[in-house]
């Protein structure tokens, strides 16, 4: 994401060949520096590391494999595993984001009314979203252990469905879990960035249409959504790029078990856990290219939309 | 392009070089046999980097220590008190070549790892002159490849607990524990996806008689009759009820709440849960004992516990020796004992009078630790472990039938024995 933006930059600063552009190159150059030490290096010296293999068995052996890596991961020995993964970060990233989505836009028009105490409530909404991934991982997690946590006890005492299942434990509900701690925790920031650009809406528009009629629906729907599409574009961009790289929330809540593994756990396990420093970073550098392929598709299509849009206005 | 191809070199100069200095230095890594450590004439300083001392074991061990040997200066390096990520930091200072620490407390499995790594110094000479103080079982885990590279400090073994107030007499056999687990209120143990599960795996497989490595390491014999029992075992386990469906989410502490709330009949666990039971309101109501045979076998458990090893890396590694030989005495391992209820690694303290009169349990552990087994010994074990449990897993969900589960373990295991 980083380096899209950076080259998305870049583009548009060329240095045209007029002394100015040249001052321009010459005065970002200390930035592009260190630039390039802290995040070329690193990602060049894991797509080097991916091109090797480093034996677990013998004191510092290694050797070139080119891209069996690569091979290993996308058809050959670990495919299951890592295709597996693929599906679980993307059915992770789909379910979360809409619903975050849904809900962010939701908070953000509750929000953006005028009534007592709406600072503090800007405030407290923000409380999930300023609370370290890692911890609201325990907390659900002792929130629905299955005997003594609090979530089962409440459905078994209200006689809901569910009780007895194992929240983080079993296949589906475990995936569910993990969306919803990361819908808690991220549909407030969500809510703040639509609400931004609610903000920006001129007032009048609105009572233009009441004049003319508009029910509310309408002006929600004709008014509101068009002229928030910058905004829930740029939400959307932020979480869905975040999302697929969760890793926080699957470690700390079920370490990968039922259907939970995520591209970005897969890779920490190979690394750290196996000490497979070739196969991981393999694994690490086709997460980011993923992670750049998304991130050029929003660009591309939706950046483009933004900007067709801003000089309409 | 040019500046692409540029870069390409700078990155790959770059990263040449590091690789490079990793391979130079060689000659601290374990090439150094022949002058192994023997703690004569020790002195400066020594550091020590091992999990957070949550008992206060090691800061005794050093305070004791210290009035023997002035000369010689053991600093604690605390690493974080969970296992993973106390091995995430080692191996990063390992892999670093860092001098930072001369002594490395170490889980039993790892041996074998960071030996291959050449991380380790040999500590056969350490060991040797007092061979007999160990329960030999422990010393097992320090081994690879019929050398010593690491001392047994701590040790540990499970213990099976069970409600007086419901069993009057603890069964023989894990069936029977199963059969009466299933009449009162369950069996609880460590099932979730994790080396707990493994350990418990293990325990069954030993105790029928089976084993996961052919002796010599090279092949698997995990798919035998005794693998399949012991996996169909706990899979018909939890169908049947004699195991709550929850137990595949349990580690230790989930065990441990859902036994001191009354939920369980029987309980798998290490020997901690002993003491932080008898404060519980169970406290009267439970007692533990060593585990029972399974398939007619001998009742076997899994050692865990705490090695210490000379770094390779070490600034001083005759203070290293020193201050091993010592906290792998009688005198640290007693007041360790004692004080912070860590099973010691050598007999000697499980007979003494004190011990005995406060752990009543102290002659049932050393029965346990005696008859413990070492997990699968190779440079590969967390793949093999991963191996293991991932298949335990989902025969235990009932993802996989038993037999296709160990089938799969057998393949996966065999893919990790041919890791480069």
């Amino acid at each position: 994401m980083e380096a899209a933006s950076v080259a998305v930059r870049q583009k548009q600063k060329r240095p045209s060949g007029f002394s100015e552009g040249r001052l321009g190159a010459a005065m970002m150059a200390p930035s592009l520096i260190v630039m390039a030490l802290v995040a070329a290096f690193p990602i060049g010296y894991a797509i080097w590391l991916s091109l090797n293999e480093y034996s677990v068995r013998v004191e510092g052996l290694s050797r070139f494999v080119g891209f069996d890596n690569y091979a290993d991961e996308l058809w050959g020995a670990n495919k299951s595993e890592f295709w597996d993964a693929f599906k679980n970060t993307f059915i992770f990233t789909g379910i979360s984001v809409s619903i975050e989505l849904v809900l962010g836009i939701a908070f953000a028009l509750a929000m953006h009314q005028a009534f007592r105490g709406r600072a503090i409530l800007r405030a407290t909404v923000l409380v999930p979203w300023a609370v370290l991934t890692f911890g609201t991982g325990l907390l659900w997690r002792s929130i629905f252990e299955p005997n003594l946590g609090f979530w089962s006890s409440m459905l078994s005492a209200l006689g809901l469905p569910g009780a007895d299942a194992l929240w983080y434990g079993e296949d589906g509900y475990a995936m569910a879990t993990i969306i919803f701690a990361d819908v808690w925790k991220t549909a407030p920031f969500m809510a703040l960035l639509i609400l931004a650009g609610l903000q920006v809406i001129p007032e009048d528009v609105y009572d233009a249409a009441k004049v003319d009629g508009a029910t509310a629906w309408q002006r929600f729907t004709r008014i509101t959504l068009p002229l928030l599409r910058p905004a829930i574009l740029v939400a959307l961009l932020f979480r869905t790029l975040d999302a697929l790289r969760v890793f926080d929330l699957p470690f700390a809540l079920t370490r990968g078990s039922n259907g939970t593994t995520t591209l970005s756990l897969y890779s920490y396990n190979q690394l750290t856990s196996n000490r497979l420093i070739g196969e991981g970073s393999a694994i690490a550098v086709l997460t980011f290219v993923i992670v750049m392929i998304v991130s050029f598709l929003y660009i591309r299509f939706v950046g483009g939309n933004i900007r067709a849009m801003t000089e309409a206005e | 392009m040019r500046l692409w191809s540029w870069l390409a070199v700078v990155a790959c100069a770059l990263a040449f070089g590091l690789v490079a200095c990793g391979d130079d230095d060689d000659d601290g890594g374990g090439g150094d046999a022949e002058k192994a450590p023997t703690g004569q004439g020790a002195k400066g300083n020594v550091n020590w980097c091992i999990g957070k001392d949550t008992s206060g074991a090691y800061g005794t061990a050093i305070e004791l220590f210290k009035k023997e040997n002035p000369n010689v200066t053991v600093k604690l390096v605390e690493l974080p008190e969970s296992t993973d990520e106390q091995r995430t930091q080692l191996v990063q200072r390992l892999d670093a070549e860092s001098e930072e620490c001369d002594v490395l407390g170490m889980d039993t499995i790892w041996t074998a790892e960071f030996a291959a790594q050449g991380w380790l110094q040999d500590t056969t000479d350490v060991i040797t002159p007092r061979e007999d103080d160990w329960i030999p079982s422990t010393l097992e885990t320090a081994k690879y490849e019929d050398k010593y590279y690491a001392v047994s400090y701590h040790t540990n073994a499970g213990f099976l607990y069970y409600r007086t107030d419901q069993v009057q007499q603890p069964p023989d056999t894990w069936e029977d524990v199963y059969k009466q687990a299933g009449a009162n209120d369950g069996i609880v143990y460590q099932g979730a996806r994790y080396e707990g599960l493994t350990v418990h795996f293990l325990e069954l497989l030993y105790s029928g008689g089976g084993k996961v490595l052919s002796d010599d390491g090279q092949s698997v014999e995990v798919d035998s009759p005794e693998g399949e029992a012991a996996l169909q075992f706990m899979a018909d386990g939890i169908k049947n009820g004699d195991a709550p469906k929850a137990v595949t989410t349990y580690m230790e502490e989930e065990s441990r709440r859902a036994f001191e709330s009354g939920n369980a009949t029987f309980m798998r666990n290490w020997p901690y849960a002993y003491a932080l039971g008898k404060e519980s309101k169970l406290a009267d109501k439970f007692d533990i004992t060593t585990f029972p045979s399974f398939e007619g076998g001998e009742p076997a458990s899994v050692l865990g516990g705490i090695n210490l090893a000379i770094s390779a890396f070490a600034k001083n590694p005759e203070g290293a020796a020193a201050f091993i030989d010592y906290a792998t005495g009688p005198e640290v391992q007693k007041t360790n004992f004692l004080e912070s209820a860590s099973p010691p690694a050598t007999a000697a303290p499980y007979e003494d009078p004190e011990v005995q009169k406060k752990y009543a349990f102290a002659s049932d552990l050393k029965k346990a630790v005696e008859q413990g087994q070492v997990r699968p010994v190779s440079p590969v074990y967390p793949q093999i472990t991963e191996a293991i449990y991932n298949n335990v897993f989902d025969a235990l969900q009932g993802n996989a039938e038993p037999k296709a589960a160990l089938g799969k373990m057998k393949s996966d295991i065999e893919k990790a024995l041919e890791t480069f």
